[in-house]
């Protein structure tokens, strides 16, 4: 031999995926959810995603330049954190936004901690979380040609139907990564591949579905359980963060148990917690969960595993009988309760609704005293169909348009109209109250149907002290009075002592009633 | 409980096509023939000539010191020249029997008279083993003689030929059953007389149709034998690998396959077996493929002991025209043992010389990364380890955790982890040194006691 030959250890044949590769594969599955991200909200959207990316990479560049390290920004990792960072901001965010969110993702969550392989939380998340926090207002504002509306997952949060055709294509209102259907298609396809985890993605999805289920209050209602799982970054996040490699547990079993945990708090968060985004944080918080589980929850080889051991020694039970008493008496108990729930709801819903309208007809019936009985009005339905659950006007903060019922005497006179409006702007929850107004425009009274505020402070908005101020008033819109002194003139309202923010809910809510009575029922008839 | 697998495992290209349809072809050397004195698991053999002793092929020339050692046999006629340390394929310097090939291969004794097998009993049988130092064949070496004395031979449920030939271009096991399926068989028939109790199952990896076919044809009407083909995956022909298909259980590493009543015996361990029974005849030739994108002509031989890599290579046509060799193993690319040098000699264990134009660990080498915590190394390990945790509490030096928790000694070094690893970290190596540093501490501490 003249030339040496190698020496090393075996093996000598290497599988041909490197983390580049890797990288490159979970780019182009997030390439349809792009591209149709782009379709739908135009150039600006482009331009996110472009800086997103852009500053992600060189970001990371620029650190390994600083530092004298090999260039590791070519291996693609940094352009994902990029790439998921701005599909999952909203369309109309600034153009600092995904700039300074990478900067912060890759420099602080990523190389700070020690570069590839070694962040603690998942980069993309953490820069998202970033911005939520820092500049709130200018990160939840979603505008669709100009115009600012309900995203699905706000309306969802407040217990209103979505459209779920949109969430699927990513046509509805929400961030740019939104289109249901690009994401699971990409997140299935990188499963088949093996390169994500189906037991952290699965067992994410399906202990939301299961939490919703049990504790949405609507039981395994399909379209409840499929408008939530659409909503909110649940796809996104089941399939391309809780998935990330780093900041999930390495053995199946405690990747399922971390899946779980992160589904589940994505539910609690989502049915209790206040933010739209409850879902990053439910992964985040599963991250900081991943180190505790790979240091406790460690399957035995498969040698030492009960199964084994008694392969060895020859026991051959049924497999039902294997399986471990909890896991089974906790199934059923899943099963049964869940059955149980949907059952109820399924059972009691007319009886519900039909109580609710009893309950709604009688309130109208205390603000427009006069009518025998009360009628849809066709026109009237359609401008509030047309309002799509959205906020009502400006000016009257988060005031939403129920329903609008026409009161008719016996003779078939209309004699006043009752107006259900709803606040979201109270202390407690919403604020539901219906507005009786007459033909002529002068308010005949308010009556509450959902009302939650503090026990002896904003519950007082339901006495007469406060309550009855607005009988028989002709103002067009009222001034609330914080004075504490009697404010006797024609627009004037007293504020619940104490309750100013209750007070200030309802009036309102009154206002917004009264405004939809005066420019679209007086108009339109 | 019937599985056509196990669980984890990689997909190597199996580079077979080289070589798979090459009939085995005798070859006879002419160069001087070296015979290491330690070519199995356990004591080195004892040389019985001296420098200057005409010697036959099938003549031993060195006698297995213990119960856990073989016989060392001559492959060739000739003059013994010299009793000395020579280099061997693992880099390291072994007393070794140094034998004048004198070209004549002239048999000890007639090895193509059938001798009539039909009234021997268990214990003639593995005394004709052990005369023949048969070793296993499959690469580990260990003496076949004393696996056939497992504590309770009616406790053995399996004998499993293992066919699986999962390494890549290997096929010298492929062309074996194709031509001695028969021999095969019966050598299987004859180890069966040992276990009452047990089945015999062939197990072979799907990619081999031709040897299954054979091997079905051959098992046809042998009420104690079957044929199992088994999906290709690495590393499908490892004993444990093997056992847990056929007879669905699995065991620690510190066991042995006869706790779980199973024999796991290479076919071309077998094959030897058969010869040796039925024929006399010793082991002194094997099955060994030479392949790989360097050599010129790939093939199947029936190697002599003791010959040359070398001298095969060059009477194989040598390298490819233009192709620098990078790397010639010793085995398959997966397990196989890189050598420093050609010249050193075949033993009997070594099914295969694959010579490789790339070196696909230096380019790993390049390519390293940092680890992703993927665990793609956790989905292919074939003993359910947790390779990244693994090699997590190395780093940090923490061999507790690694020993006790990560259950890292159960480690069988089958290389799938490194193989897999898109970081391109020598996973498995760290396992191995770590191993050997762990067990270096335990024999010290119980030194010192």
């Amino acid at each position: 031999m003249n030339t040496a030959l190698n020496i090393s250890s075996s093996p000598h044949a290497r599988d041909k995926w490197t983390t580049a590769f890797i990288m490159r594969i979970v780019l182009l599955a997030l390439l349809p959810t792009t591209i149709v991200g782009v379709a739908v909200n135009g150039l600006h959207a482009l331009l996110i995603v472009l800086i997103g990316v852009a500053a992600a990479v060189g970001t990371e560049f620029a650190f390994d330049k600083a530092c004298h390290k090999p260039d590791t920004w070519k291996d693609g990792s940094a352009a994902v954190t990029g790439l998921l960072l701005a599909l999952s901001l909203s369309p109309s965010s600034p153009l600092f936004a995904p700039a300074l969110g990478s900067v912060f993702a890759i420099l602080v969550v990523k190389c700070c901690f020690g570069g590839l392989g070694k962040n603690f939380i998942n980069p993309a998340l953490a820069g998202r979380c970033f911005l939520l926090i820092s500049f709130g207002r200018a990160m939840s504002s979603f505008q669709v040609d100009g115009v600012s509306s309900a995203t699905p997952i706000a309306l969802l949060m407040t217990g209103k139907a979505v459209n779920i055709t949109q969430m699927f294509l990513g046509t509805a209102n929400g961030v740019i990564g939104g289109s249901i259907l690009c994401l699971l298609a990409g997140g299935l396809v990188l499963w088949a591949l093996d390169v994500i985890h189906g037991e952290i993605c699965f067992s994410v999805l399906g202990g939301f579905t299961l939490y919703m289920a049990l504790f949405g209050g609507q039981g395994f209602d399909p379209k409840f359980l499929l408008a939530h799982l659409c909503g909110g970054g649940v796809m996104m996040g089941a399939f391309f963060m809780a998935t990330d490699y780093v900041t999930s547990p390495v053995s199946k079993l405690a990747q399922a148990c971390y899946g779980v945990l992160i589904g589940v708090l994505g539910g609690l968060f989502r049915l209790h917690g206040g933010t739209a985004d409850s879902f990053s944080y439910a992964i985040i918080i599963g991250n900081l969960f991943a180190p505790i589980l790979d240091t406790y929850v460690i399957p035995k080889p498969f040698a030492y595993r009960r199964a084994a051991l008694r392969a060895r020694s020859g026991d051959k039970r049924p497999f039902l009988q294997r399986v471990p008493r909890p896991v089974v008496v906790l199934t059923a108990i899943t099963l049964i309760a869940g059955l149980a729930l949907s059952g109820v709801y399924a059972m009691t819903k007319d009886i519900i609704e039909d109580q609710q309208r009893l309950a709604n007809t009688a309130s109208y019936k205390v603000v427009v005293p006069e009518a025998d009985h009360f009628e849809n009005v066709a026109a009237i339905d359609r401008a509030i169909e047309d309002l799509d659950g959205g906020v009502y006007g400006a000016g009257f903060g988060r005031a939403y348009i129920r329903e609008t019922v026409a009161g008719v005497d016996a003779e078939g006179h209309t004699v006043g109209y009752a107006i259900r409006v709803t606040s979201s702007d109270g202390f407690d929850g919403d604020i539901t109250l219906v507005v009786g107004v007459t033909v002529e425009g002068v308010l005949n009274g308010i009556s509450f149907t959902e009302l939650n505020e503090t026990p002896g402070m904003g519950m007082r908005c339901a006495e007469p002290a406060f309550k009855d101020q607005f009988n028989n008033r002709s103002a067009a819109s009222f001034r609330l009075n914080k004075s504490g002194a009697s404010d006797n003139s024609d627009d004037g309202i007293d504020a619940v002592s104490g309750a100013s923010i209750s007070s200030s809910a309802v009036v309102n809510a009154v206002n917004a009633g009264l405004d939809f009575f005066h420019s679209v029922i007086k108009e339109g008839t | 409980m019937v599985k056509s697998t196990f669980r984890g495992g990689v997909h190597p290209a199996d580079h077979k096509d080289l070589s798979r349809e090459a009939p085995l072809r005798e070859f006879l050397p002419k160069g001087e023939m070296v015979f290491p004195l330690s070519q199995h698991i356990g004591k080195p053999a004892r040389p019985i000539v001296k420098k200057g002793d005409a010697v036959l092929a099938g003549q031993r020339i060195a006698e297995a010191d213990g119960f856990v050692s073989a016989h060392i046999i001559c492959s060739c006629s000739g003059t013994v020249k010299a009793v000395e340390p020579r280099r061997t394929l693992t880099g390291g310097m072994m007393d070794c029997i140094v034998v004048d090939n004198d070209g004549q291969f002239t048999p000890a004794a007639d090895y193509t008279k059938r001798q009539d097998v039909s009234k021997l009993d268990g214990d003639e049988i593995v005394r004709r083993v052990q005369e023949a130092a048969i070793v296993g064949l499959g690469g580990a070496g260990f003496p076949t003689h004393v696996k056939l004395r497992p504590k309770d031979p009616a406790g053995i449920r399996y004998l499993i030929a293992n066919g699986a030939e999962c390494e890549p271009y290997l096929t010298g096991n492929d062309q074996l059953m194709r031509t001695q399926a028969e021999a095969i068989a019966e050598g299987m028939e004859l180890i069966l007389c040992l276990f009452p109790n047990a089945e015999g199952v062939v197990g072979i990896e799907k990619n081999k149709p031709e040897a299954i076919a054979a091997m079905q044809k051959a098992c046809a009407g042998k009420a104690r034998l079957r044929v199992l083909p088994l999906k290709t995956k690495y590393p499908q022909g490892g004993e444990r690998s093997l056992i847990q298909v056929i007879a669905g259980v699995d065991f620690p590493i510190t066991g042995l396959p006869a706790d779980v009543g199973c024999i796991v015996d290479n076919v071309g361990t077998i094959y030897a077996v058969q010869r040796a029974v039925v024929y006399g005849e010793p082991l002194f030739c094997h099955a060994l493929t030479l392949s790989g994108e360097a050599a010129k002509n790939p093939g199947n031989y029936i190697v002599r002991d003791g010959t040359s890599f070398q001298e095969l290579l060059d009477a194989a046509g040598g390298l490819k025209d233009g192709v620098t060799l990078k790397k010639a193993l010793a085995g398959g690319p997966m397990m196989g043992i890189a050598m420093a040098s050609l010249e050193v000699p075949i033993q009997k264990q070594n099914n295969g010389l694959t010579l490789l134009a790339e070196d696909e660990n230096e380019r790993a080498e390049l390519e390293m990364t940092a680890c992703l915590h993927c665990g793609r190394c956790t989905t292919v390990c074939p003993m359910g380890l947790l390779p990244q945790l693994m090699a997590d509490a190395v780093s940090v030096g923490d061999l507790a955790r690694y020993e006790g928790k990560l259950y890292g000694l159960e480690c069988i070094q089958c290389g799938s982890c490194t193989y897999i690893c898109p970081a391109k970290r020598p996973l498995m190596q760290t396992f191995k040194q770590t191993k050997a540093e762990i067990m270096a501490r335990k024999r010290a501490a119980g030194g010192k006691k």
